[in-house]
């Protein structure tokens, strides 16, 4: 049974359409991550959901009920912001019992849930400060806590991590997470991060153009990404593209790729019956970094290999990236730290076609 | 402050003895009325009559302020400027208070509430503080005659609040202009309504522009003699119009002490409005024009 259901949910601002008709279903006690660039819609959905703007067309459901003319006080959600939105005037106590206030709660109730919340998320010593005297790190807290002890039927959270320095953001990633897990929340995130998408994600809703062009487990976005777009959004470093035409080679399918010159082949080693239609067409392969790795001579496939020109070794730590020079366009291959050492100027490739995905050049949709 | 600043600001000392001179002689000669009007204020007439308007009082008397206070003759009444003055008090104060108010609101729906046409709305206000008293004059008075409060405090408070708007509202607009959206977002979420996100949220962060517009509108109201002159006469003037007709009193010897007197007087409550929510008038200028 869904939680959260948006039915051909459409927004225009003017005469421009922000939302083209957005389908959504989302479980009790699950995580929602919409991610995309900006100016795909994603916090217009997020805001239309809060019920913070009208909706032009379509239906909101939260729990089975229309929500579209209830007003956002009423629709028992809360809503983490970016700029974290804490009440300037009022303390950290104040800011965290606000709406508990406006609802009418017990004073010893506010008192004893504003407390559990503040400790929960270890800002119970800060509860007199005004929010001006806090770091950014404890600013975000609170906002989480003015969430928090309402209890709502539903979390929104606008880009909380953004405004947060690097370290500070993969430490409260992991916090959200945690707390979703302890709390079996229904949560809808907003990022631009596609990091912070996979990590915390059951599902994720990647969005572009005001439309949602994939929605999936993040283990499906990043593996079988429905078009080009969340093949190149999704991933980081992103997936690298070569164009290609597919032939019979006997019994079996190959792609062929004609790089400066020469000609390789490469066979197509999953099951795939949709590219049996390509024969003879072109097709653009997709190929993450880590499926590009340097040539093994004892265990690795003769047929995959391919000798490629290094123009640059970039290493990051854990991994190092080697940038490909391949028909004038770079292309990026992952390797082993330890085995980029004394590369020569051409070394051999291998294209794990395991990890390949395919896409029709003219609808830049996905085969199979 | 750091060496490099102070060196910046370093000049020669004859030249600042030379800049302080002049900007010490300029304030005593714009200082220099007032000098006059308190001495001559605690002076007797016959010492005025000498002439040295520079001199300090050689026999000094604080009658001529009582005089003014409580018995200078205006037309045929000789209770003082006493009564005019509680007038204009009870004038300012709730023509000063209704117009932040209302201000306060528009300001507030204009930024958070918009509806369209809220710009033309907007421009229409602006434009109210543009038009010229001598032009309001006529259809005022007509207006204040068929709502009945014609010649009373009431049809004052009524006209400076409506010509106070038009400022009042330009002040909030723009403080509230920046004042984070989201912060409004959050408290609808934790389900305040209209009144309550107003009073909770946004009128305890107003400090500064609240100051602004209080002294703004107390100085113009309390100042103001031209609606004061046209709407009002006899017993219900405020305390300008009063002034003017004490000064302008034609029996008798001209009591320039008593003037004085009731000059200060009439002139008091701006000067102290000003010093004491001064240092705020400015933070609360620069708050608005920086950020706006």
């Amino acid at each position: 049974m869904s939680f959260l259901e948006v039915k051909n949910l459409v927004k225009t601002f003017g005469s421009t359409e922000v939302l083209k008709g957005i389908n959504l279903n989302l479980a009790e006690g699950k995580f929602l991550v919409l991610v995309g660039p900006s100016g795909c819609g994603k916090s217009t959905l997020l805001n239309l959901i809060a019920g913070l703007n009208n909706i032009t067309a379509g239906e909101i459901l939260i729990n089975d009920k229309v929500v579209n003319n209830i007003h956002p006080g009423k629709r028992n959600i809360a809503m983490v912001f970016q700029s974290y939105a804490l009440y300037p005037n009022m303390t950290v106590g104040k800011n965290i019992s606000f709406g508990l206030e406006i609802r009418k709660v017990s004073k010893e109730q506010v008192q004893v849930k504003t407390l559990e919340v503040a400790k929960m998320l270890q800002i119970d010593h800060l509860l007199d400060r005004k929010p001006a005297q806090l770091s950014g790190g404890q600013r975000q807290r609170v906002a989480m806590g003015r969430a928090l002890v309402r209890d709502p039927d539903l979390f929104l959270f606008d880009e909380p991590l953004s405004n947060l320095d690097a370290k500070l953001r993969v430490d409260m990633r992991t916090e959200i997470k945690k707390l979703h897990q302890t709390l079996k929340a229904t949560i809808v995130y907003v990022t631009h991060d596609q990091i912070e998408a996979l990590t915390l994600a059951d599902y994720v809703a990647v969005m572009y153009g005001g439309e949602i062009q994939q929605f999936g487990s993040p283990h499906d976005i990043y593996n079988q990404p429905d078009n080009l777009f969340v093949a190149n959004f999704m991933g980081s470093p992103s997936m690298n593209f070569i164009d290609g035409t597919i032939q019979k080679d006997a019994n079996n399918l190959i792609i062929v790729i004609k790089e400066n010159g020469r000609t390789i082949q490469l066979p197509i080693t999953l099951p795939n019956t949709a590219i049996g239609n390509y024969v003879d067409k072109k097709v653009i392969l997709g190929l993450r970094p880590e499926g590009i790795n340097l040539f093994r001579d004892d265990s690795d496939d003769e047929k995959m290999g391919v000798d490629c020109k290094i123009e640059v070794i970039e290493p990051t730590g854990a991994d190092t990236y080697a940038v490909l020079s391949f028909n004038n366009e770079e292309i990026l291959a992952r390797m082993r730290p330890e085995r980029a050492i004394d590369l020569k100027e051409t070394e051999k490739f291998t294209f794990n076609m395991n990890k390949a995905v395919f896409f029709d050049p003219e609808t830049e949709q996905r085969i199979g | 402050m750091t060496n490099e600043e102070s060196e910046l600001l370093y000049t020669n000392p004859y030249w600042r003895i030379l800049i302080y001179g002049a900007l010490i002689f300029a304030a005593l000669l714009f200082l220099l009325p007032l000098y006059v009007m308190f001495t001559t204020s605690f002076k007797t007439l016959s010492e005025i009559r000498l002439g040295n308007m520079l001199s300090l009082p050689q026999a000094f008397t604080i009658q001529p302020w009582i005089d003014a206070w409580g018995e200078a003759c205006i037309g045929l009444t000789c209770k003082g400027i006493s009564g005019y003055f509680k007038n204009s008090i009870l004038m300012v104060v709730p023509a000063v208070a209704i117009s932040t108010i209302l201000g306060a609101f528009n300001g507030y729906i204009l930024t958070k509430w918009t509806f369209p046409g809220h710009k033309l709305v907007f421009g229409l206000m602006l434009f109210g503080c543009f038009i010229p008293f001598q032009v309001v004059l006529i259809p005022s008075a007509l207006i204040l005659g068929k709502m009945g409060i014609a010649n009373s405090v009431f049809g004052l408070i009524f006209i400076h609040v409506t010509y106070g708007i038009g400022f009042t509202t330009l002040f909030f607009r723009n403080y509230y202009y920046v004042f984070p959206t989201e912060l409004i977002k959050a408290a609808m979420i934790d389900g305040a309504g209209f009144f309550r996100i107003f009073f909770r949220i946004l009128l305890p962060s107003s400090g500064p522009i609240i100051v602004v517009t209080v002294i703004w509108q107390f100085t113009n109201i309390w100042n103001d003699f031209l609606f004061g002159v046209s709407f009002t006469s006899g017993a219900q003037v405020p305390i300008t119009v009063a002034l003017n007709n004490l000064a302008n009193s034609s029996t008798g010897v001209k009591e320039y002490n008593v003037h004085m007197a009731a000059a200060i007087l009439a002139a008091a409550p701006t000067l102290i409005v000003y010093i004491l929510a001064g240092k705020y008038f400015v933070r609360g200028l620069m708050a608005g024009s920086i950020k706006g």
